[in-house]
């Protein structure tokens, strides 16, 4: 009798549970993300000052077509696929190095799997303000490199330096997270296909280019495509050094996608030029974002 | 293992090491440093702890404000994921319904969307709302994250089904089968789900940076930014407020890291 009254019950029903349990989440994103994204692509139509929203008028695609014509803007995208195109290979590498080196059952390999991860978890302005810091002009560290043959220089402040300084803060601090991710990886890996080769007679470089890079293919796949998508995205770390000029200083020299739509839109109140610049952003990013959805296991 | 590889390892390890720990131990060291100290070695007796009693106690900084407005910033916003997220990731998970997959679009579709793209709407939302300047501001948006949706919802599916009927022949309706079975046995993912939203927001700068302008509403990382743009030359009262924002979420991750772990490889990325 008491299963029959529960069947009756609305909380019993999978549709009326359903929607209940999703309605939070609903209303806030409707209204929190939905909306928004509709105005954001309004708005890159419109002309629009932040402080006088109400007076938009429509100027069809004029916002695109400026943005593609400010020199600013096409040095903003260079930097981005310059951060990209150097960053992504390099702290690939290193997370799979890193990965590898802490993979091996030998004792210490906890301590050193903690110590790699912890950058990640930091926050990206903490970890610039003490980078800043080393690479000054008279510390130890920026002397020691110019003997190594690098100009000796502040570099956060110096036009050729800064956009390196930038990637190796990025590079630095992400290695930890792409480490985690390829170490799932190997831990995936049939260990009797190592055993089989060395039966075989194969040495490291050979396990290494035929076992791990092959069973690895999905993982790299993985963590390049998030890595792109993730270094397109970057702007902390070029908000810490923009100490008192304009975001992306000196002189432009670490602009971003990210950071130019933020200081025309936000910065200089042209909520219209810089919607159209966050849109092209998203475009790009999505791309690379078709490429990796093939792989994350869709709901 | 050949005693030369086993050098070679530890060779690597410890090269890298090398490089992940000095900015830090640089961090740490310099925060208990006297100013005239900076840059140089000094005997174990000359370290203190002014800089901290400093930051924390003189009027020249909030820091403190700061602090308490990234604990509060952070509790509100991990609170509202775990309870809105696993509600969401029930129903999509464990529920048959009309719509259902609709919303699960909605969720992996957001997560392909870069939040910048709406980042000014929301500032402009929140600026006719008089928002801004507010804990409202920092939070409500942000309340749910379809990410953390989704790593729920990879967790829930993996529960069996036999123990939902089960508990429902026991008397419990769906909905009581999700307080009293699903989230018991769902801790694992929770505290990923924790960690991971729980750094997040603790690092977070530029929706905060946006969302606030004046310096009592600062949380600890816009604080920080502010302090070094200001300070910058006082070295080691920065570097004693890099230790202060970065030591919480460490300790945070020592205690939790099995999960951390747990909650990226969950998250249905391993190949």
């Amino acid at each position: 009798m008491k299963i029959n009254r529960f069947n009756k019950s609305l909380l019993n029903t999978d549709w009326f549970t359903g929607w209940l349990f999703l309605s939070p989440f609903l209303l806030l994103w409707v209204y929190w993300f939905f909306f928004p994204l509709l105005q954001s692509v309004g708005r890159s139509f419109q002309s629009v000052d932040l402080l006088k929203i109400d007076q938009a008028t429509f100027n069809g695609i004029t916002n695109y077509i400026n943005v593609f014509k400010n020199p600013e803007f096409l040095q903003a995208l260079k930097n981005s696929f310059l951060i990209v195109a150097i960053a992504v290979p390099v702290q690939t590498v290193l997370a799979l190095v890193s990965a590898m080196a802490v993979n091996v059952p030998l004792p210490g390999r906890v301590v050193f799997r903690t110590l790699f991860s912890i950058p990640y978890i930091t926050s990206p302005i903490a970890v610039t303000t003490v980078f800043m810091v080393l690479f000054r002009k008279g510390n130890v560290l920026v002397t020691l490199l110019s003997k190594l043959g690098f100009p000796d220089k502040t570099w956060y402040a110096d036009i050729h330096l800064a956009l390196p300084f930038i990637m190796l803060v990025y590079i630095w601090r992400n290695i930890g997270f792409y480490m985690i991710i390829y170490l799932a990886g190997l831990q995936d890996i049939p260990k009797e296909l190592y055993e089989a080769a060395t039966v075989d007679g194969a040495d490291e470089l050979a396990k290494f280019r035929h076992i791990t890079v092959p069973m690895l293919k999905n993982v790299t796949f993985f963590v390049v495509t998030l890595g792109i998508i993730s270094a397109f995205q970057i702007f902390d770390e070029v908000a810490a050094i923009s100490r008192y000029g304009a975001l992306g200083s000196p002189a432009g020299t670490t602009s971003t996608l990210v950071t130019y739509f933020y200081q025309y839109g936000i910065r200089y109140r042209d909520i219209g030029h810089g919607s159209a610049a966050v849109i092209i952003f998203f475009f790009i990013i999505l791309a690379f974002t078709a490429i990796q959805k093939r792989i994350v296991k869709p709901l | 293992m050949k005693p030369l590889k086993i050098i070679r390892i530890y060779l690597v390890l410890f090269v890298l090491g090398l490089l992940f720990a000095l900015p830090f131990c640089y961090a740490i060291y310099t925060s208990l440093l006297q100013m005239k100290d900076v840059d140089k070695i000094v005997k174990l007796s000359q370290l203190t702890l002014e800089n901290y009693i400093h930051l924390f106690s003189s009027k020249e900084y909030a820091l403190r404000r700061w602090y308490t407005n990234s604990i509060i910033m952070t509790a509100i916003i991990v609170t509202g994921n775990v309870v809105i997220n696993s509600m969401a990731a029930f129903a999509l998970a464990k529920l048959k319904f009309k719509g259902q997959k609709v919303v699960s679009f909605i969720v992996v579709a957001t997560l392909m969307i870069p939040y910048y793209i709406i980042l000014m709407p929301v500032y402009i939302k929140m600026a006719q709302l008089g928002w801004l300047n507010t804990f409202r501001a920092l939070t409500v948006p942000y309340l749910t994250q379809c990410i953390y949706i989704f790593l729920l919802r990879q967790f829930f599916v993996t529960i069996p089904e036999e123990l939902l009927d089960a508990s429902r022949i026991d008397g419990l309706s769906k909905a009581g089968s999700f307080f009293y079975i699903i989230v018991p046995l769902s801790k694992p993912a929770f505290i990923s789900m924790i960690i991971l939203n729980f750094t997040g927001t603790w690092n977070s700068y530029i929706i905060p940076s946006t969302m606030t302008s004046k310096q009592d509403m600062y949380v600890l990382v816009v604080g920080l930014n502010s302090l070094k743009d200001q300070f910058f030359e006082r070295t080691n009262i920065v570097m004693t407020g890099v230790v202060i924002t970065t030591i919480s979420v460490v300790i945070l991750f020592l205690f939790l890291q099995k999960y951390y772990v747990q909650g990226l490889s969950q998250s249905g990325i391993k190949g």
